[in-house]
């Protein structure tokens, strides 16, 4: 096995390895368009790069009040004058752009590209500025200062700006403690390994090799085998330190999904909608996984607390504790699919989502016609792997979960079987599945390192 | 595990009734995009062509461009292939021959853009002349493994059917008192017993 491996922080952007979100409230995602020459764009992103966060640790108190980082679509690398040589080193999805995968990701019906909010899918969106913010005041100018440059700069357009804001107790809009369960990363997260690492068979965790999430790293491939080739990159120096980022708007209908646990949970044993809730999940509200704590949730339970993610599936092979199909365990089966977790720990992504939108108030299960959801955000070395490997093979089939056509109760379209299975004796069979998650827009970008953002910038990246 | 000679050796193309069947074709010069782009386009016209033969469990076309080399591997020096080959392989139930009729009567309008973009095709890519083609052009099956290799197209559309059929019922009878339960299951799956 290779020897830890050191990460060049100071190369890798920030809001990657490490969450933001824990440190900031409000977050701003802007996509621009380069109406502009290239050269002019360039003198631009000149101004931009300089202001970039990286990865390398603040200094004690010295944490900055805002954070600003980029990242490109495959347009975008054009329109900053890349060639199509160096473009067409980039992975082929990544090239082709989330909308065109809509087929594939269930992208259907209401989720329908043509139904995509203006700016997101239709090839306008060329540059995401993604802009951290401790307060308002902060956030507020911040953003003028971006608005300010652009204007100076001129032939640029904002095409779509998502605000997003923590909601409190770090939950997502259904209510539920989201975004602490991430992969343990070599030489950055070791301490993370129980329960965000790969399970080994001796009961012990081992974080996974960095070049899972970040290019120019030994993965999990080259990790046991070191003469073996470093993962598929972009043309150099584009190809070190960065990362692909996957960006999408899902709009959660919370009231249907009240409604619908409300109704199913009046056959449901003990008609307890809170548990038939969790049952969907894999988890109950304030995170405890239910593999661990099936009847109750404990009260005191702190799911950043050390060990609070480390679980597995191996005493819980019918799902009795936690449903085959609950959403955690589809997202991230752990040791569930058996061969020691070889068929699921290279599918892993760093995820950042933020939630945007106001709460609907809880009890309320009439919708109010506010805009809320979650602004989901992956990293990965892989799209196609890593992040269309779960929501196609895991989300959104169950094949390899021995489910037939069931899909992800949550986020899956109601096109399977239209149930989800809860095992128990009798099995309780909720029904009907409706559409409570939808998307309203993404995009597949690439999150360049520093030394290729300033090759970027001035027109030396290929 | 003891092994036993048996007297007659079971085809390696067959797996219970089913049937493998790969053909590999060389793509004559300057038509490897042409072949490409029709058959990427395939699923944009419409059902899939095999569908015009029931038969078939499935059945898959790939074009191999050449030989991936790794710098990584102990091989001595790089081998390409001089053309593009089309692979073209079908699992389906029943013999070879009848397959092969069926296949280049039903498929003529498709295999003229396929194979009649192959070196060797005969001209009218279709009948007795296009299944000598690829007769003449099959790879043995080295493993057939079938999952269930017993059943046919059919018996599994039908086993789908009868399953999709239980879901519905389960999920509607969940909330049923034992005799009503019964009552309705004996309605709905009388054929069964």
């Amino acid at each position: 096995m290779a020897a830890s491996v050191r990460m060049d922080l100071g190369d890798i952007q920030g809001d990657i390895l490490r969450a933001y979100g824990n440190d900031y409230d409000c977050t701003t995602y802007a996509f621009m368009k380069i109406e502009c020459p290239p050269e002019q764009a360039r003198a631009w992103f000149t101004g931009v790069v300089d202001h970039v966060t990286t990865a390398a640790p603040w200094p004690p108190g010295e944490k900055p009040l805002t954070t600003l980082n980029v990242s490109v679509t495959a347009r975008g690398l054009r329109a900053l004058g890349v060639s199509e040589e160096v473009v067409g080193s980039f992975s082929r999805e990544f090239r082709d752009g989330m909308s065109s995968r809509s087929a594939l990701l269930g992208d259907v019906g209401p989720s329908d590209p043509k139904s995509w909010e203006p700016g997101l899918g239709s090839g306008d969106a060329h540059i995401l500025l993604t802009i951290n913010a401790q307060r308002t005041s902060d956030h507020e100018r911040a953003l003028g200062k971006m608005k300010a440059a652009m204007d100076a700069a001129g032939g640029l357009r904002i095409v779509y700006q998502a605000d997003t804001e923590l909601l409190p107790g770090s939950r997502e809009h259904f209510g539920y403690a989201d975004g602490f369960a991430q992969p343990a990363i070599e030489g950055t997260s070791d301490d993370k390994a129980r329960g965000g690492g790969v399970p080994l068979k001796d009961g012990e965790w081992r974080a996974l090799a960095p070049g899972e999430f970040i290019l120019g790293y030994p993965d999990e491939d080259t990790r046991v085998d070191p003469k073996k080739r470093l993962p598929n990159a972009p043309a150099a120096p584009l190809g070190r330190s960065g990362t692909y980022m996957v960006w999408r708007k899902l709009y959660q209908d919370v009231a249907l999904w009240r409604r619908v646990m409300r109704d199913a949970a009046k056959l449901y044993e003990g008609g307890d909608e809170h548990t038939l809730s969790a049952k969907v999940v894999g988890r109950w509200t304030n995170g405890a996984p239910l593999v661990k704590y099936p009847d109750k949730a404990p009260a005191s339970f702190d799911p950043q607390t050390p060990g609070g993610n480390d679980f597995r599936y191996d005493k819980d092979k019918d799902g009795m504790r936690c449903p085959l199909g609950a959403h955690i365990r589809r997202s991230n089966p752990r040791d569930a699919l058996g061969f020691e977790g070889h068929l699921s720990f290279r599918h892993r992504m760093i995820r950042r989502g933020m939630p945007y939108g106001k709460v609907l108030p809880e009890g309320v299960t009439a919708d109010d016609g506010e805009d809320r959801g979650l602004v989901f955000v992956s990293f990965q070395a892989s799209i196609s792997r890593q992040f269309e490997g779960v929501q196609v093979q895991w989300l959104n089939a169950g094949n390899i979960f021995g489910l037939g056509h069931d899909k992800d109760f949550l986020l899956g379209d109601p096109h399977g079987t239209g149930k989800m299975t809860i095992p128990g004796k009798p099995p309780f069979f909720l029904s009907p599945q409706e559409v409570f998650v939808r998307t309203r827009g993404g995009e597949y970008l690439f999150v360049p390192g520093m030394t290729a953002l300033a090759a970027l910038a001035d027109g030396t990246a290929g | 595990m003891r092994r036993t000679r048996s007297s007659t050796v079971a085809s390696p193309n067959v797996s219970g009734q089913a049937y493998a069947f790969m053909a590999m074709t060389p793509v004559r010069p300057g038509e490897e995009k042409p072949l490409a782009d029709y058959l990427r386009g395939l699923r944009d016209r419409g059902p899939s062509p095999l569908a015009k033969l029931p038969r078939t469990h499935i059945g898959r076309f790939v074009i191999v461009p050449d030989f991936h080399h790794d710098p990584t591997w102990k091989q001595r020096r790089e081998e390409h292939l001089d053309l593009n080959y089309l692979i073209f392989t079908s699992n389906f139930d029943g013999d070879l021959d009848s397959y092969l009729d069926e296949l280049c009567e039903r498929l003529a309008p498709e295999a003229k853009e396929i194979w009649g973009r192959c070196v060797g095709c005969p001209e009218s890519a279709k009948g007795a002349a296009l299944k000598r083609y690829l007769e003449h052009n099959q790879i043995k099956t080295g493993m057939f493994f079938a999952a269930y290799g017993q059943a046919t197209v059919g018996a599994v559309k039908s086993s789908l059917r009868q399953r999709d059929k239980l879901i519905e019922f389960a999920i509607r009878a969940q909330a049923m008192e034992p005799d009503a339960l019964q009552k309705a299951f004996l309605s709905e799956f009388d054929a069964v017993r």
